[in-house]
């Protein structure tokens, strides 16, 4: 009864299951996976090397790579988008193959004109199976998704090539999950309503791949934009994987610690993943004090189950408790080198652009009411040379967002204080079609209750899908598509946001999925957002030009990244 | 018990099997059904059988595999929970089935047929040409005769209608001359022209061709290079004809001998056919070891779980096995490994002398062959436990049977008391004082039976899981003598299973009783001579009184056992700690066990766990009394004596959770005092200069020494202390439990590890009240 509720709402078991599935078909035998650039990447998410090793598939080759020895002891598992590039490289494979048999998975819907065109270059019969698997998205935890996708919108519209792409992603993990949903989306945003029509589209279209079981709740699809609520990825964060993600930039689950001082070499690129790294899964939505103690925990442990030295181990029960510990103590000095780096360095960060301070006129910014304090902590960090350029650019950001229609507001002359009169289009950007009354509203909500002054912010997408839940969610401003409409209150929600989501509302959907009995919500984004990356994301979508590396312009010590 | 048995061998119908009551022997035909009875029938008595009855529940899911499942309903349960994942968060982890899939194969194959079919027939046409062009002898031939066969094969496109050459476009004239294909009769000129040597003619057409006939053919004088193709051989000269009328003397000269020409369409499709034969004979070195490596390793996957399950079983000083047995299955697995070891290694170093080095890929996949094999032998053959020696063995044999004598001893006595509970109200009826009867007896009983051997009645076994073992014991012997290795090796997974279960139980029953006593047995003998100078002092009212002892006369008892305590000389110190009274209105059968009448009376609540305390009580002193018995020859005199030292030190602690941390950490102290002397792995080695492990941790033990969330920032500073103070007093519970169950399954080295932990926590914390307050 239990998990007859609770099933099929796990993005990346979904994909684990999928890959596990390619493997198992294959049979026995030496295995390679074909697979390309964003296949890679996708597969990459939820299986470790050691973990596929063990089901006999010991190379991993890039379809497009021309490097490529002719194997013919080896069973190929292809993995590939449905791109036309991909296709073209596969006939081209075909032609001449170079392994002993072929099982072709697709992350999405393929035409039949081109399984045609394959089929006729197969002839030679290599291939084994032919078949669509939508994992054509990336799992980034168990409730989030992500599209990888940056530079989605050109000022207010789809930037044209990506609306098909993010389309696809969503379909592929409505598929996955199987759900066939109704679709709600933000009115204010162009972009969401085009989104949502392109997805109605495809599942009218492939209606039978729709074809699931009936539920008693229809599963729900909300599709927002970014814009919505350009606060949240503005915030410094400190749990865990979310303060990674904004200090060290998290890319498919791996981190650049290259640039960290006196790094070990085999700490320069770590990944941390909670598929196999207890740590990591324990920690990933704990703040960073709690983090404190269980690294320091993890130390102690470590230190303990650390083998003796050689000289210890003359008995014969010397070596058996050594032999026992063995396989976990390698295991756990990976972990805690690890850890210990990167929490260290994460310290190291903080303590060096005094992001406690930051964080905590951010905290205010966002959540109270008090314009002089404000104004006062803002220019005050302004002048502290220690606070880094990227820091000093969210705060002004903020304040603008803030105060902007403030009587007394002191904009011009924190962004004279900034120098970089490009951000004055941003902030221009990101205020004037917002939704001044959301902001405003988000603003006061932080009052009430606060226990952490670094984490009193609540993303908006909790008050969105807390009224959506409620069943409270304004029709008039997230209308549904098409004519049904859902009478009871949704079960099974799919949110996107247009534009990236960001860890903070990673947070906040899994606290919801861990208080809302008989709710499973998933999160996902065309990308998952950093402060960095979010202010990328603006500048190209203004189009002030090429990346936000301007960003890093004028007159400050470069931010540590 | 809670597990169902696969039906045993003829004519067994005495045997109780299935869902078995653990506490009445009751039959249920399901687990569920058994579980409802446990909590209707057996709800008020004691928890702790209660917990005994969860570990055998899951232990019964966990043999799920093995044993029968006896109704629908516990199977579907069962086959969600082998998709729980430890990972994240369990609620994310529930089950799901594979996402939507759609396969294009058949419409894949609809198309590739429409093209295979055209291709099979088109280098099949060619292949049979090719036969009937080397069907005769060549060499003898005359030029006209054989052009004259030839063209009756594949009739030639004529000259007139191919001015140019269709594959380079060049102009036929004098110098560049047509030539026909002879598998297709298409025309090229001489530069597009390619030859089938007749060796890989008569390779292709062997399969329609006796292979006698190639061995005689006389154009098959030498074949250059083993079969190899030399397809392109250089030509000295080469004349075509100006037309297909051309003079004779032309002909003759370029009569091919030893090959046939053709167009590069049809070479192209004959290569093409000949790669593909050859792949199919063909298997690569590196394939051989691939299959033996994977047939290794499916071996292990097959003996090491059995070893295992031997071993543990040798090892824990059962009798289940035979110690041979699993020192040869040892042995057969080892070699495995080392197969395994030996042909990683050959494919890792396959082609590394050849004077062509292989591919990168080559070596890359020979690298990833290796290292999943290393990672295979790391994982499985660490874990491989070693035997016992044989004398070894020999002593855990022997510490075994000791161990199940007493208790068995025990559980006679606890027999033999409850029938003198049970005549008790006779007995005082009589004037007979009981307490002090039973008391010397169990004690003579403790000291008495091991020395005989053999009184273990298998008739009239008590307990049910004694029952059950006793016949599955007897049927193994049957299913040995008539050869059943099936049934055997079935049976023999049972009574492990059961072995361990009742092992577990014993344990835990001693661990409660053990627990208890701390408190128990300071308060019992108090009463017992309170009883006794009561009793003295009012021998003919005893019936009536004795009935309410325990449950009315709680108050003045306490006060007499406070004197009693006092008075009493044989009692520890530590036994009569003030924690005791703390803790005592927690045990809600503190009442006098002679009080009771098992059989008379529905028991309340409390009265089946009194019970079940005075068997443990009985236990406990005789295990106790063990190593001071045993001390000079028992070698595991010193293991038993650090268990129970740690028991006691388990039982104060478990009983006094309100205690002050000092009392706590001064437990711990001493523990840890005496630990320091006998445990190696307890010292402290930072000087080891030696270690290969050492590296990695020597660089980042600064990183964490320097913790920067201490003292890095004042404002951090406060915030995490706060968090800190409750997720310590959280760990410290945490660890407390951690203990218990370290104990409870006598992992000794851990509970030292934990203890140690427990302490430092201890002491961070006070650091931490100090700083606070």
């Amino acid at each position: 009864p239990r998990s007859a509720l609770l099933i099929k709402m796990n993005v990346v078991l979904a994909v684990k299951q999928y890959v596990s599935k390619m493997i198992e078909s294959s049979g026995t035998g030496m295995k390679v996976l074909l697979m390309d650039k964003e296949t890679t990447s996708i597969v990459s998410m939820v299986y470790t090397q050691s973990e596929i090793l063990q089901k006999e598939v010991y190379l991993f080759e890039r379809i497009d790579s021309q490097n490529r020895e002719s194997m013919k002891h080896l069973k190929a598992i292809c993995y590939l988008r449905p791109t036309k590039e991909n296709v073209e490289n596969l006939i081209q494979e075909l032609r001449r193959p170079k392994y002993s048999v072929y099982f072709i998975y697709f992350s999405n819907v393929i035409s039949k004109s081109e399984v045609k065109a394959l089929a006729e270059a197969d002839e030679q019969e290599v291939v084994a199976e032919v078949q669509e698997f939508y994992g054509d998205f990336i799992a980034v935890n168990p409730h989030l998704f992500s599209l990888n996708l940056h530079g989605v919108s050109r000022g207010r519209s789809w930037e044209p090539i990506t609306l098909p792409r993010v389309t696809q992603g969503l379909t592929s993990v409505l598929l996955a999950l199987k759900k066939c949903p109704m679709i709600r989306y933000q009115l204010s945003s162009d972009m969401a309503k085009r989104l949502a029509e392109s997805v109605k589209q495809i599942i009218t279209k492939e209606y039978e791949l729709f074809d699931f079981r009936k539920t008693e709740v229809s599963p729900l699809l909300l599709i927002l934009d970014r814009s919505d609520d350009a606060i949240t990825p503005l915030l410094n964060q400190w749990t865990y994987q979310a303060m990674v993600h904004e200090l060290l930039a998290l890319n498919n689950n791996r981190i650049d610690l290259s640039r960290v001082p006196g790094i070990n070499k085999d700490l320069k690129e770590v990944v941390l993943s909670a598929e196999n790294d207890e740590f990591y899964a324990n920690n990933l939505y704990l703040n960073f004090g709690e983090i404190g103690t269980n690294i320091k925990n993890l130390m102690e442990d470590f230190q303990k189950k650390k083998p003796k030295g050689q000289q210890k181990l003359e008995s014969i029960a010397d070596m058996k408790a050594f032999v026992d510990n063995y396989p976990q103590f390698k295991k756990m000095s990976g972990t805690v080198s690890k850890h210990v780096t990167v929490v260290g360095e994460l310290s190291r960060l903080v303590s060096e652009r005094l992001l406690m301070e930051v964080s905590e006129v951010e905290q205010e910014l966002a959540c109270q009411n008090d314009h002089s304090s404000a104004q006062q902590n803002v220019r005050r960090l302004l002048q502290n040379p220690r606070v880094a350029e990227l820091d000093a650019v969210r705060l002004v950001m903020l304040y603008a967002l803030r105060y902007e229609r403030h009587s007394s507001n002191i904009l011009p002359s924190l962004l004279e204080e900034l120098q970089s009169s490009f951000l004055f289009c941003i902030i221009c950007d990101l205020i004037t079609p917002t939704d001044a009354v959301a902001i405003t509203k988000q603003f006061f909500k932080g009052l009430k209750g606060v226990e952490n002054v670094y984490t009193q912010h609540q993303p908006l997408l909790h008050d969105t899908l807390d009224q959506l839940i409620k069943g409270r969610l304004k029709d008039s401003q997230f209308p549904y598509l098409g004519p049904n409409s859902l009478r009871d209150r949704p079960q099974d929600i799919i949110v996107f946001i247009i534009g990236g989501a960001t860890y903070e509302e990673a947070l906040t959907v899994y606290n919801l999925n861990r208080t809302m009995p008989g709710v499973r919500i998933v999160l996902g984004g065309t990308t998952i957002h950093n402060t960095k990356s979010f202010l990328e994301e603006v500048t190209s979508s203004v189009g002030l030009g090429h990346g936000g590396d301007r960003t890093h312009g004028a007159g400050r010590p470069p931010t540590r990244r | 018990m809670a597990s169902g048995y696969p039906p045993p061998l003829e004519g067994s119908a005495e045997v109780k099997e299935g869902f078995l009551c653990p506490l009445c022997l009751k039959d249920l035909q399901s687990f569920y059904q058994l579980q409802d009875h446990y909590e209707e029938e057996h709800s008020g008595d004691n928890r702790q059988v209660g917990s005994q009855l969860k570990s055998l529940v899951q232990k019964a899911k966990k043999a799920k595999d093995k044993l029968l499942k006896r109704d629908g309903d516990e199977r579907a349960e069962t086959s969600y929970e082998s998709f729980y994942y430890g990972g994240v968060d369990p609620y994310m982890w529930e089950p799901q089935e594979l996402g939507a899939t759609r396969s294009h194969l058949d419409l894949f194959k609809k198309h590739r047929a429409a093209r295979i079919d055209h291709y099979v027939i088109e280098v099949n046409k060619r292949i049979i040409r090719l036969e009937k062009l080397t069907s005769f002898d060549r060499i003898n031939m005359d030029g006209g005769k054989i052009r004259a066969l030839e063209k009756s094969v594949v009739p030639w496109v004529s000259d007139q209608d191919v001015p140019f050459c269709p594959d380079c476009g060049g102009k036929f004239n004098l110098r560049n001359r047509r030539h026909h294909c002879r598998l297709c009769g298409s025309i090229m000129c001489g530069k597009c022209m390619e030859f089938v040597p007749l060796v890989l003619a008569y390779k292709l057409t062997s399969g329609t061709r006796e292979a006698l006939y190639v061995a005689g053919s006389p154009g098959h004088g030498a074949p250059p290079g083993g079969g190899g193709l030399t397809v392109q051989q250089p030509q000295a000269s080469r004349r075509g004809s100006i037309s297909s009328l051309s003079s004779v003397s032309s002909v003759l000269e370029e009569k091919d001998e030893d090959r046939i020409r053709c167009c590069h369409h049809c070479m192209d499709a004959l290569l093409r056919h000949q790669r593909k034969l050859d792949e199919k004979d063909h298997v690569p070195d590196i394939v051989k070891f691939y299959e033996r490596l994977r047939m290794c390793m499916d071996k292990v996957d097959e003996k090491a779980p059995e070893y295992i399950r031997m071993a543990e079983s040798l090892n824990a000083g059962e009798t289940t096995y035979n110690l041979e047995t699993a020192g040869s299955l040892r042995l057969e697995v080892q070699k495995y490994y080392e197969h395994i070891d030996a042909l990683s290694k050959k494919i890792l170093t396959l082609g590394l002398k050849d004077e062509v080095q292989p591919h990168p890929k080559t070596l890359q996949l020979q690298r990833m062959v290796r290292y999943s094999a290393t990672l295979f032998v790391q994982e499985k053959l660490l874990g491989l436990m070693s035997l016992p020696t044989k004398e070894n063995y020999e002593e855990l044999k022997e510490k075994k049977r000791y161990e199940q004598q007493h208790r068995q001893a025990a559980l006679e006595a606890h027999k033999r008391r409850s029938e003198i509970d049970k005549s008790r109200p006779l007995l005082s009826a009589n004037g007979d004082a009981p307490r002090p009867a039973s008391g010397p007896r169990m004690t003579k009983a403790g000291s008495w039976l091991p020395s005989s051997e053999g009184t273990r009645s298998h008739g009239e076994l008590d307990d049910p899981l004694l029952q059950q073992i006793d016949n599955i014991e007897s049927f193994l012997r049957q299913a040995r003598a008539a050869g059943r290795s099936d049934e055997v090796a079935m049976l023999e997974e049972n009574l492990r299973q059961l072995q361990d279960e009742f092992d577990a139980q014993q344990t835990s029953r001693a661990i409660e009783l053990s627990r208890r006593l701390a408190q128990e047995e300071s308060l019992q003998r108090s009463q017992i001579s309170y009883l006794q100078q009561r009793e003295l002092e009012s021998r003919a009212a005893a019936r009536e009184r004795a009935s309410d002892f325990g449950e009315g006369k709680g108050v003045e008892e306490a006060g007499e056992r406070e004197g009693d305590r006092s008075r009493d000389p044989d009692m520890s110190p530590e036994l009569r700690p003030p924690q005791t009274i703390k803790s005592f209105p927690r045990l809600p059968g503190t009442s006098p066990p002679l009080q009771r009448d098992e059989c008379t009376m529905a028991p309340p609540a409390g009265e089946a766990q009194n019970s079940g305390s005075t068997t443990l009580l009985n236990r406990f002193d005789e295990e106790d009394s063990i190593p001071v018995e045993e001390d000079p020859m028992n070698p595991f005199s010193k293991e038993i004596q650090r268990e129970h030292h740690q028991a006691t030190v388990a039982r104060d602690e478990e009983y006094n959770p309100f205690e002050d941390e000092e009392d706590d950490v001064k437990e711990t102290d001493e523990r840890q005092d005496g630990a320091l002397g006998r445990n190696p792995f307890e010292e402290d080695d930072d000087d080891d200069r030696g270690n290969p492990f050492k590296d990695t941790p020597d660089e980042m033990l600064p990183v964490a020494s320097t913790n920067p969330f201490e003292d890095d920032d004042d404002d951090s500073a406060a915030m995490d202390e706060l968090i800190e103070e409750e997720l310590l007093l959280q760990q410290i519970d945490n660890i407390r439990a951690y203990m218990f169950d370290a104990k409870l399954n006598g992992r000794t080295d851990e509970v030292e590890l934990l203890s140690q932990n427990l302490k430092e926590l201890q002491c961070t914390l006070q650091e931490q009240k100090r700083k606070t307050h």
